[in-house]
């Protein structure tokens, strides 16, 4: 696993939590094994990792839940975009790659936990395009242009989270 | 559409919000747009839409987030687990991953494929790689105690 000289920022959904590395290590991947699919509530996790050394909290602190005594999943408590899983036994900290400002910038190099990947995974990019939200759902993606309460996909100087609701 | 089995459970990783699907048509998406891929973390959000008549929360109930003036995101506070988007009354999406048998789903279209991640077209041919790169962290994983609620539902947890 090799480190790459890279600036890389991103964080939850409402921005309440908020990262950024300096270094990124090659090892992006999307993780198909039941925990990460139950931690995400996706069919895969996508990750790649920031080495602990080189990663910072800008704004707030992740939560913690701890799915095994060796792993802790990091999450926003105020909206629970899942931020990272991390091995406390290495040193890394494997970043969820849509939590990225930029996530294209880290295409997956491999496949993991393939024993639980869903037997239709190959068929998602063939499923029936419904269409761009602009155009089928006018009004609808105006409404979400108007009120979007997401953290935008860079950093911000300041920014008020809005809060959860029970 | 497509007709489905009368039960369908599932919930969070930690196991405080659990929820029960009966008798219920289920509508899967997949949504490749900016704000699921963020609200999962992921390249794209996969959902199955129902009623919620017959939707039940069967321990704990979800958190919101509030999105947008439009929609919700409901998401376990305890474990963070992502568990619902809400657009509109009396419906649920519900993300795939924390249903108890995701293989057992279907999905009927892709929504704002405008923005797929560039990796997504692809990600069926990345190569298989074993998960862990030292036999160290292999036998970590495999002598694990996972803290995971289990794929079925439980009279009591933890």
């Amino acid at each position: 696993m090799n480190r790459i000289d890279k600036e890389v920022s991103g964080g939850c959904q409402c921005g309440a939590v908020r990262y950024h590395a300096t270094q990124m290590l090659d090892n992006s991947h999307l993780c198909h094994c039941r925990m990460c699919q139950k931690a995400v509530g996706n069919i895969f996790a996508g990750l790649v990792a920031a080495p602990d050394d080189k990663l910072v909290w800008t704004r707030g602190r992740p939560a913690i839940w701890r799915s095994s005594e060796h792993v802790e999943r990091g999450f926003c408590a105020n909206c629970g975009t899942p931020l990272f899983y991390r091995d406390a036994s290495n040193g890394r900290t494997n970043l969820t790659i849509g939590s990225l400002d930029d996530p294209g910038q880290f295409p997956p190099r491999a496949n993991t936990g393939t024993e639980a990947q869903v037997k239709w995974f190959g068929t998602i990019t063939s499923i029936e395009d419904g269409g761009a939200t602009e155009t089928d759902a006018e009004d609808w993606a105006a409404a979400i242009s108007a009120s979007n309460k997401q953290h935008p996909d860079h950093d911000t100087p300041d920014w008020q989270a809005t809060g959860r609701q029970q | 559409m497509t007709a489905s089995g009368p039960l369908h459970t599932g919930g969070c990783q930690c196991g405080a919000t659990r929820f029960r699907i009966s008798g219920a048509e289920l509508e899967g998406s997949i949504c490749h747009c900016r704000m699921c891929q963020k609200a999962t973390g992921g390249l794209f959000g996969a959902f199955v839409a129902v009623d919620d008549v017959h939707l039940e929360w069967t321990r704990g109930a979800p958190s919101y987030f509030k999105s947008s003036s439009v929609a919700r995101r409901g998401f376990c506070s305890a474990c963070g687990t992502p568990l619902t988007f809400i657009w509109t009354k009396g419906r649920t999406a519900i993300t795939a991953g924390c249903f108890d048998h995701p293989d057992e789903l279907t999905f009927e279209y892709a929504l704002a494929t405008e923005h797929m991640h560039p990796a997504t077209p692809g990600i069926a041919a990345v190569p298989a790689a074993p998960m862990f790169d030292t036999p160290e962290a292999e036998a970590a994983y495999r002598d694990m105690v996972s803290y995971q609620h289990p794929d079925h539902d439980t009279e009591g947890w933890p």
